[in-house]
């Protein structure tokens, strides 16, 4: 046992003295030509590959720079430690105030678009012709003359509950 | 040719950063893409991950302080990235693939002789079944010259580490094209 570990130790003595000896004891035991053409296998290169390896590399990196300007990430935005706590409730009031602000706004724009044209006619009442107007009271003249009529009939039983004295107060204040 | 720190200190001042940058590219890539292929095999796939350690170097290269040498954080990276790969194909693949072996006989076909071409052959699935820290540390200090200290940089662990790294790779190598 003292004996192999002495022998390994004096192998390990016959490498690391100088690169000579290294490569010298590697060649005795694998064989310099089968070591050489090994090397030989595995160093070719393809014609004119280490000439064009450059500027496709620095065209590589051009490339890769664009790519990381283009894909700017988010920032994520991480409230302080006393807030988080509140985080939910945050979420929630901002919940509540866009669909009640949604709601709010719809509900404006419908009463508008219902209201509209009322507020459009007392707009555009100004705007109309003679003719629209007489042609609608022409239309409408009917519920003018009840209307009348109706004025009529009220007064006519105011007056007929009149008694003399007070008929007579009355010819005295139009002939004033 | 200017060194590695004055590029990397005119890179880092913001002058002419794109060809201060394409310089140590060029001083350094080959060196770069071998590691990268003698662990993987594939050229596509090296060329891949060298894209890919070079993009990390261009990102990173601001921040480099010089504490060590630009060449050790360099293979540093392209050995992670070598090794993040391997790990991905590892969990994706079931089956090992033989077509590492079937190009290594290709490019074998009509070589000396057919006892030299088997123990080549044997050679090559050797190195590939070594763990991949045993077979980075033999290539970079057979291969690439590299001295332990910097070795040990590279793969992350101790010069001792290092050198028993390589001495094991050695040791396995020899074992298996003796069992041929």
């Amino acid at each position: 046992m003292d004996m192999e570990k002495d022998m390994k130790l004096n192998e390990l003595d016959n490498i690391g003295n100088s690169l000579e000896q290294d490569r010298a004891w590697a060649e005795s035991l694998l064989n310099k030509q089968n070591l050489s053409q090994f090397n030989l296998s595995k160093t070719d290169a393809p014609f004119n590959y280490f000439e064009s390896f450059p500027d496709q590399l620095m065209k590589r990196i051009e490339s890769e720079k664009k790519q990381k300007i283009n894909k700017k990430s988010p920032k994520i935005f991480f409230l302080p430690s006393f807030m988080q706590p509140l985080n939910r409730v945050a979420i929630a009031a901002a919940f509540i105030i866009v669909v009640g602000g949604s709601f709010i706004f719809l509900n404006n724009s419908v009463w508008k678009k219902t209201h509209a044209p009322i507020v459009a006619k007392y707009i555009s009442l100004e705007e109309l012709s003679s003719e629209e107007i007489e042609s609608y009271v022409d239309a409408n003249e009917w519920i003018a003359e009840i209307d009348v009529h109706t004025q009529m009939k009220k007064e006519n039983s105011r007056l007929s509950s009149l008694d003399e004295k007070q008929i007579e107060e009355i010819e005295k204040t139009i002939n004033k | 040719m200017a060194s590695d720190q004055e590029l990397i200190i005119q890179f880092q001042e913001s002058i002419n950063r794109e060809a201060n940058f394409t310089a140590l590219l060029k001083k350094h890539q080959q060196k770069v893409y071998y590691q990268i292929k003698r662990m993987v095999t594939d050229h596509a796939d090296a060329d891949d991950i060298a894209q890919l350690v070079w993009i990390k170097i261009w990102d990173k290269l601001d921040g480099f302080k010089m504490e060590s040498e630009f060449s050790t954080w360099l293979f540093r990276i392209a050995y992670n990235e070598t090794l993040n790969y391997l790990q991905k194909q590892k969990k994706q693949r079931t089956i090992p693939s033989n077509s590492d072996l079937l190009d290594y006989e290709n490019t074998t076909a009509g070589s000396d002789s057919p006892k030299s071409t088997e123990i080549q052959i044997g050679l090559e699935r050797a190195i590939s079944q070594l763990p991949e820290k045993q077979k980075v540390v033999f290539m970079l200090r057979y291969y690439d010259g590299f001295d332990y200290e910097k070795i040990a940089s590279i793969v992350g662990t101790t010069i001792g580490g290092a050198k028993a790294n390589y001495h094991q790779a050695v040791k396995k190598v020899e074992s298996f094209i003796k069992q041929l």
